[in-house]
């Protein structure tokens, strides 16, 4: 047993054979926080693995650094414009995907696999090419804005790029082929009498749906759900081309976090952020999903 | 072995093999070579080695004392606007009202950025360090301003497309707008216009100094500026380097133009980023 310099005894036989993480909230903490400290810069002075630096604070495990990421108002900003944008984006994306798959599905063999082919190939085209050609649809001098001023909806052209409004078009484009495969798949799997047997029994379209389409397919809702939600919750090359620096994602965020401040421990907390945001809404949709079908 | 990447990444990689340097030599911009050199990854470079030394502009032979970093390139940061639509002459013209809605600012986090807001702060009359008038002026024409750019490729985009009519720019990016086919213009401003430099610098404990030496005045020659020029690379620190005007138009060349740079010093630049980039945040971040 010896005594460190930070105010507590430390056996040096228990030192060899912890952890170091442990090791080193045990004996290096008397000068890990006299140096370090919670100071403005805390995030770069935390040790350990990157991945884990976001819970290290003064040489133990801790939150702090997700409350503190929380303090700031900029961060909760982009925080809620993320959730808000993922969430409409997977609800818009339902809506258009269950009307585009159920036309798909009805329609004949034949022109049943050409729409679907429609419907992929965007999915085979870089996203990087797909965010670019919004920009010139979307700019003053761009296909909407000239309909727009055509149709005398306005009289100068709507400023679309850089707004919240460009990256919700960008990213449901980008995300919308993988809803409606998710659903045609799932409707396909659906009993061909179902719809049919509903209608004969005298339910009006919207109970048809609610009852009868719904908690059938819902796995596929599930799917594509998340797979629209984690994908617009971590797309970087939409948000920062459509929104860039005015309208800040997560993903953005991240990205510059890394780039301009080499502030890796901040980054990782956002990467954990969004890691269980995407968990949270798998679980979510598939809680909903279950409690439809218990009713 | 060459290692890329951005100026940032380049500091990170040097950082992270400080005790073991597998890099010899490195080029940066002014102040990630100043934060390298504040970290103990640098050494005084011994310029008596260099033959071409001599040559360089005095701006480019000392920029950080101690001669710990040797200037090879510099460029001017001005406004780029369209001489049919806008007449600009001062920074504080950017705000104007024909270019509500039809402008672009870098961002903060750019290397155009900071020396921009310097520049408006002086257009202002308030050119302090924390440059907190500037942004204050720029907050108070965010909604107006159409983006903050982060890539100058964004801004030439833009212009193109006319969704905006003026922009501050690098002049290594002029080269996109002259061929627009607009009538593109690159401002003369009263307060003068600002810029940036790159240099190189020798790493502490290089393993091979002699030829991280040979290297750099290779780099800091007479024939190398020049093609490096005439590539539109980077304009020459040489003094000694000439080139035709229509090279020299895609540059920021000659004496008259080298002495006109007002240009930030890397220690105000270190010093005070991170309080920028909260300020800016602060104001204009949401």
């Amino acid at each position: 047993m010896r005594w460190s310099g930070g105010g507590q005894w430390v056996c040096p036989r228990t030192q060899h054979k912890v952890p170091t993480h442990v090791s080193e909230s045990d004996g290096r903490t008397g000068a890990g926080v006299a140096r370090g400290g919670l100071r403005g810069d805390r995030f770069s002075r935390s040790r350990g693995h990157p991945a884990f630096r976001g819970f290290r604070a003064e040489g133990s495990w801790t939150l702090a650094s997700y409350a503190g990421f929380f303090e700031s108002e900029l961060n909760r900003t982009v925080f809620w414009r993320t959730l808000k944008l993922g969430a409409i984006v997977t609800a818009v994306s339902a809506v258009i995907g269950y009307a585009t798959a159920y036309s798909i599905v009805t329609l004949p063999p034949t022109a049943r696999g050409r729409m679907i082919g429609l419907v992929v190939m965007p999915l085979m085209i870089s996203p990087v090419a797909r965010t670019y050609a919004w920009i010139v649809i979307l700019g003053r001098t761009g296909f909407v804005n000239e309909t727009i001023v055509w149709l005398g909806l306005s009289d100068t052209p709507i400023r679309f790029l850089f707004t919240e409004t460009a990256v919700f078009i960008g990213l449901l484009q980008l995300f919308l082929p993988l809803m409606i495969l998710s659903l045609i798949s799932a409707l396909e799997n659906m009993p061909k009498d179902a719809v049919p047997a509903a209608r004969v029994l005298g339910a009006n379209w919207l109970q048809v749906f609610v009852k009868v389409i719904l908690p059938l397919t819902k796995e596929g809702l599930v799917i594509g759900g998340t797979l629209v939600f984690t994908g617009s919750l971590t797309a970087y090359i939409t948000p920062a081309i459509l929104g860039g620096s005015k309208v800040l994602m997560l993903e953005t965020l991240l990205y510059q976090r890394v780039t301009v401040a080499n502030d890796f421990a901040s980054a990782s907390i956002i990467a954990m952020i969004l890691m269980v945001m995407s968990f949270s809404a798998n679980l979510l949709l598939k809680r909903l999903a279950t409690a439809r079908n218990k009713r | 072995m060459v290692e890329t990447g951005n100026s940032v990444e380049r500091l990170a990689k040097l950082e992270a093999r400080k005790d073991d340097p597998e890099i010899d030599m490195a080029v940066m911009s002014t102040h990630d070579a100043l934060s390298a050199a504040r970290k103990g990854i640098t050494q005084s470079i011994d310029v008596s080695r260099l033959s071409n030394y001599d040559k360089l502009y005095d701006i480019a032979k000392d920029p950080l004392g101690d001669n710990l970093a040797v200037g090879y390139t510099f460029y001017a940061t001005s406004i780029a606007y369209r001489a049919d639509e806008v007449t600009i002459e001062s920074w504080a013209d950017l705000f104007q009202d024909k270019l509500k809605g039809r402008v672009a600012f870098p961002n903060v986090s750019t290397n155009q950025g900071p020396p921009a807001l310097y520049m408006v702060g002086k257009a202002i009359g308030d050119d302090a360090a924390d440059l907190k008038a500037a942004i204050g002026e720029v907050a108070k024409n965010k909604d107006d301003i159409v983006t903050f750019y982060e890539r100058s490729s964004q801004v030439a985009q833009l212009m193109q497309q006319e969704e905006i009519l003026a922009a501050p720019i690098g002049r290594f990016a002029w080269g996109a707008y002259s061929k627009m086919g607009f009538d593109m213009a690159w401002a003369t401003l009263k307060e003068g216009q600002t810029g940036g430099m790159n240099v190189m610098i020798l790493t502490k404990g290089a393993k091979n100094e002699d030829l991280a030496y040979e290297f750099m005045d290779f780099w800091l020659s007479t024939e190398i500026q020049t093609k490096l020029a005439e590539a539109l690379v980077d304009s020459p620190a040489n003094s000694e380097v000439k080139v035709s005007d229509e090279i020299a138009e895609n540059l920021t060349y000659g004496a008259e133009t080298v002495e006109s740079l007002q240009l930030l010093d890397p220690a105000v630049i270190l010093d005070n980023r991170e309080s920028w980039l909260s300020e800016w945040n602060a104001q204009i971040g949401q």
